[in-house]
């Protein structure tokens, strides 16, 4: 029986994407101003993580690849609870699809090494692709529990409640297994401002490609399988007809029209 | 195994039945731009019915497997069998059907055969050219529109559901049933329990009308307001984030938005409702968007079809005193 989970925790740092505006002017994404925190659904990772620590020791260990900037998410990840913080970094990183950052990914968790599970948020806030955790799971060869809403530990298993859309699927696995977790798991903990501050003297390491074993083809733009054609601020292609006058008058107008339409069937 | 090493053929594979209908429409189109046939794959403990239900609402093949173990969708072993036949037959593409399950099969069957995938599609053509698929996704909160193709094969990509009117079913049409027998292995993951979630009446999701609101409603004992209009034009009652998250005056399950629901109704009205990216995004698939809000330089009304600029208080009630008046009136 394993009493003392070694667990490792893939958080990503994002714009606070709520916050997040076009630029009339310029037409382009403002992100200046613009927070960077991490990823919700990862940070109820981070969360779960902890709490399944405070119940039964072990480690909490927790990987990011990002911008410099990312060094801020680890500190905040250990502000909350977890001992130590790895980053990948470097312009080597940059422009991975979902595959070459699971590719990355995954070669940080090698290099590691031991650990009973890996959490994850189910998607990422500005990408929301839904496949980074189970690519690596699949990399790495693990169980893959998507969705989780509750983790119990048990023995050397897991139990996990599951949210899905007709229903709540209760599974089990041996572990080490790979856990991808939604929202509403649990609600984060605010870590204190003295929390914050002892941060950042506890243990966080810079990767480079190289230091993970990794060739310039596996990663980035070279190491993706998808192949962006262009990117575009989004438009609404709606009609944008407004209905005036007083609100009866307006209520009237709309409602002919959408039966006109046969948007809606009267009886 | 196939003779030729070319990627032939478009796949569409859901565990939802009704979402594979879905997916054979969106899939005929693509396979007659593309110039290929169109398959579907079919998995349970008795696929002979489905098979041929397939064939009826457009495919041209099924590959079907009938197995005990697929009765019900486990990730493990509907990514083993269907990475198996994808290894055999060789898809150019292969559409999935994007339900939770569909998503998490998609990631670990396109790591699987090293390929690449696009999931929560927006927009999904030929580009005709490059003879091959061309998709539009949402990116950094809904503000950006990437536009991506997968050199990879297959391209693996995940659709939404609601969104595609099925082929009308033609009992008389005929297509081949390919019977396979994949590895399926055994899963690492068992299945304890399946609780089905208890609806009270028709789910958001399933909903031809959604009747929508923001923090234009003041206060919790102002819900009625927006539930009299729902049950006129017999649609279900949403919200946005905040009323959900923080407020908690509806439950999580019924709000939308990027990372709530995405809902695809014939009409979605939005009361009180700013326009939030994040909600934008959510209803980006329904046919008609109206608007009520008293701020006439509110984003929402740059998604919209029909606004109204005016107090919900005032405005709601009377559209649905209209809706009232044509169902009942002189015509």
């Amino acid at each position: 029986m394993r009493n003392m989970p070694n667990m490792i925790v893939l958080a990503k740092q994002v714009f606070y994407t709520q916050d997040l505006r076009i630029d009339r002017t310029t037409k382009k994404l403002k992100t200046e101003g613009v927070a960077r925190v991490i990823s919700e659904s990862d940070k109820n990772a981070i969360e779960e993580a902890v709490r399944l620590k405070e119940k039964h020791g072990g480690k909490i260990t927790v990987l990011t690849m990002g911008p410099p900037e990312a060094k801020e998410a680890l500190r905040e990840a250990i502000a909350m609870g977890a001992d130590e913080g790895y980053m990948l970094v470097g312009p080597e990183f940059e422009n991975s699809d979902a595959h070459a950052t699971a590719v990355s990914l995954a070669a940080g968790i090698k290099k590691i090494g031991q650990f009973d599970m890996i959490l994850c948020g189910e998607t990422s806030e500005d990408q929301y692709s839904f496949q980074v955790g189970p690519r690596t799971a699949e990399i790495l060869n693990l169980p893959q529990i998507t969705y989780a809403v509750k983790i119990t530990l048990q023995d050397a298993k897991v139990l996990v409640d599951r949210n899905l859309e007709d229903c709540y699927e209760t599974v089990e696995s041996k572990l080490p297994v790979f856990v991808t977790v939604s929202r509403e798991i649990n609600e984060p903990r605010l870590p204190t401002l003295m929390a914050i501050m002892a941060a950042s003297k506890k243990p966080m390491t810079a990767w480079t490609a190289k230091n993970i074993g990794l060739q310039p083809g596996e990663l980035g733009r070279q190491g993706s399988l998808t192949e962006p054609v262009r990117s575009a601020v989004a438009t609404g292609e709606r009609k944008r007809v407004m209905m005036e006058g007083e609100p009866s008058e307006a209520a009237e107008k709309l409602v002919t029209t959408l039966v006109g339409e046969g948007v809606v069937k009267v009886t | 195994m196939t003779s030729t090493q070319k990627h032939e053929g478009v796949w569409v594979f859901s565990e939802s039945p009704t979402v594979a209908r879905e997916l054979l429409s969106k899939g005929r189109e693509l396979s007659v731009k593309l110039g290929t046939h169109l398959a579907a794959v079919a998995f349970g403990e008795d696929v002979s019915e489905m098979s041929k239900e397939l064939v009826a609402f457009g495919a041209d093949r099924v590959y079907a497997v009938q197995d005990p173990s697929l009765k019900t969708f486990q990730v493990h072993l509907y990514s083993n069998a269907l990475a198996e036949m994808a290894q055999t037959y060789r898809p150019d593409v292969v559409l999935i059907g994007a339900t939770r399950s569909g998503l998490e099969l998609a990631a670990r069957l396109a790591e699987r055969l090293k390929t690449g995938c696009c999931t929560e599609c927006s927009k999904l053509d030929v580009d005709p050219d490059k003879k091959c698929v061309i998709v539009d996704r949402l990116i950094l909160g809904g503000n950006i529109t990437e536009t991506l193709i997968i050199p990879s094969k297959p391209q693996v990509f995940t659709l939404p559901k609601g969104v595609f009117q099925p082929l009308s079913k033609d009992p008389a049409r005929t297509g081949e049933v390919v019977r396979v027998q994949p590895k399926i292995g055994e899963s690492p993951v068992k299945v304890l329990d399946r609780k089905p979630k208890q609806f009270a009446g028709v789910r958001i999701t399933d909903a031809e009308v959604i009747v929508s609101f923001g923090r234009g409603l003041k206060k919790k004992e102002d819900i009625p307001i927006v539930e009299e209009l729902a049950k006129t034009v017999s649609g279900v009652v949403g919200c946005s984030r905040p009323i959900a998250e923080d407020l908690k005056w509806l439950p999580v399950d019924q709000y939308v938005g990027l990372s709530g629901q995405k809902v695809a109704p014939k009409l979605y009205i939005a009361c009180g409702i700013s326009g939030q990216i994040q909600h934008i995004t959510g209803i980006q698939n329904a046919r008609v968007v109206v608007a009520v809000n008293t701020d006439s330089k509110a984003p929402i009304f740059e998604y919209t079809d029909y606004g109204i600029v005016g107090d919900l208080y005032k405005v709601v009630p009377a559209i649905a005193e209209a809706f009232r008046r044509h169902s009942s009136g002189a015509k």
